[in-house]
């Protein structure tokens, strides 16, 4: 491992550790959430991480359309598969904080529907890549879907404002409407959730790498 | 620019044409239309009637899964009789196939919904009347984007080992948004409150219609050149 790596690796480990500082010791507990709003430090990060990370995936696909080149196909590729576990968490922190403040871990909610249509209209486009053996052709056509399948990240954010709704707008074009003790905790939640997501994305990048070289050499080799 | 769009209508017409010789699409998507309506009608029916709501939400549902018949085909029947190369290497730009194949799949879907919209609100018990003009406006633009998706997502099935299998996979998805959009407006046209609460969600419809629109036109060739 680089030595860059490796400070990277314990920043983040530091960072991280604040997170579970300021999430269970530092913040206060809401005047209306009350201990329940530390629920709240592990939903929002991963969603925004979650939403970034398909965008990582438009900003791959039309990479590679542009330049060909199969390493942004497989960051795309990567993205995508660790979109889908930070929509997981997302989906899941959500239900455990619907289950607390609304009395049942699914309402129907506007945004839980679009999260978890969101979550499979991206496991479509992995079942989709799997379905196309020529290595060319599935990076060229899983870019295209990356692309097409964009709008809906675009409508699962804006669905609060689109649908009546049970889910809280925390995210103002005003600012945060939040105490100042829970904004700076969720600052450090955002940074420490998208430290760990770049290490993630770097480590998948590089076991997608390793793998694509063994199918080239096993290939050169049959 | 006038070539591109005189390409699209040409290759719309000759498909077009191509389905009222056969039919068979059209009758089948029909037919499916109709068996969907009843099955739907033991799930939904309520001492004899279902609500306006359900009713009008259940209608795109409905032209949402005959979307299936009617785009599934677009790219599939090209590569069957071996016409897709002659697409590709056609002295037309990449983007004018696509649009050609978009306005098929609305000509198409848009006969079918002639003959079942009506039915289905006799049927389902609700009225689209009460704003004519912003009625026929949604099912316009509904079928378009419909139409716009579709057409990507049967272009993105050529290079699959599992064509119809993978259909689905590629259209559910990346519909479902402009769906959604188009189940909420049409609630409204039909149980009120009328034109001002739907005009946000006309204008994100049409946003939705016109990014997969650009989107699926400037990348088409990469599917095309495959």
């Amino acid at each position: 491992m680089s030595k860059n790596r490796l400070i990277f690796l314990g920043v983040t480990a530091a960072v991280s550790l604040l997170y579970v500082y300021m999430t269970w010791i530092y913040a206060p507990p809401d005047v209306n959430l009350g201990e329940l709003v530390r629920i709240f430090f592990q939903h929002v990060a991963p969603a925004l991480v979650a939403y970034g990370m398909f965008g990582v995936t438009l900003v791959g696909g039309i990479l590679y359309l542009w330049k060909g080149d199969l390493k942004y196909d497989i960051l795309g590729a990567a993205s995508v598969k660790l979109g889908l576990l930070f929509t997981t968490i997302t989906l899941f922190s959500g239900m455990m904080w619907a289950d607390a403040t609304w009395g049942t871990p699914w309402n129907w909610d506007p945004r839980e529907t679009t999260t978890l249509i969101l979550w499979i209209a991206y496991a479509c486009v992995l079942a989709y890549r799997a379905s196309i053996s020529d290595r060319e052709k599935r990076a060229q056509f899983g870019s295209i879907f990356g692309i097409v399948a964009f709008p809906m990240v675009i409508l699962s954010y804006f669905s609060i404002r689109i649908w009546e709704t049970l889910h809280p707008i925390v995210i103002e074009p005003t600012g945060l409407e939040m105490a100042a003790e829970h904004g700076y905790t969720l600052m450090v939640s955002m940074i420490a959730v998208i430290m760990i997501a770049t290490i993630l994305v770097d480590l998948t990048y590089y076991v997608d790498s390793v793998h694509e070289k063994l199918q080239r050499i096993r290939m050169s080799r049959s | 620019m006038r070539h591109g769009l005189e390409a699209a209508f040409a290759i719309a017409k000759k498909d077009i044409v191509t389905q009222m010789r056969k039919k068979v699409e059209a009758f089948s998507m029909f037919l499916f239309a109709l068996i969907a309506v009843l099955a739907f009608s033991f799930a939904l029916v309520n001492q004899g009637s279902i609500p306006e709501e359900i009713g009008s939400a259940m209608l795109w549902v409905i032209i949402f899964f005959m979307g299936m018949f009617g785009f599934a085909p677009i790219f599939l029947s090209e590569s069957e009789t071996g016409t897709l190369a002659g697409l590709a290497t056609a002295p037309i730009p990449a983007w004018s196939v696509y649009l050609g194949k978009v306005i098929y799949g609305f000509t198409l879907m848009g006969i079918v919904e002639l003959f079942l919209i009506p039915i289905i609100s006799l049927l389902f018990g609700f009225s689209i009347l009460s704003n004519i003009p912003l009625a026929i406006a949604i099912f316009v633009i509904g079928t378009l984007d419909l139409a716009a998706v579709g057409s990507m997502a049967s272009a993105l099935t050529m290079p699959s080992d599992s064509k119809a299998t993978v259909f689905p996979l590629v259209y559910f998805p990346t519909a479902t948004t402009g769906l959604m959009l188009l189940i909420e407006i049409t609630k409204i046209i039909v149980i009120g409150p009328g034109l001002v609460p739907v005009i946000v969600l006309i204008q994100i419809l049409l946003a939705h219609l016109i990014a997969i629109l650009t989107l699926s036109a400037a990348v088409f060739h990469f599917a095309l050149s495959s």
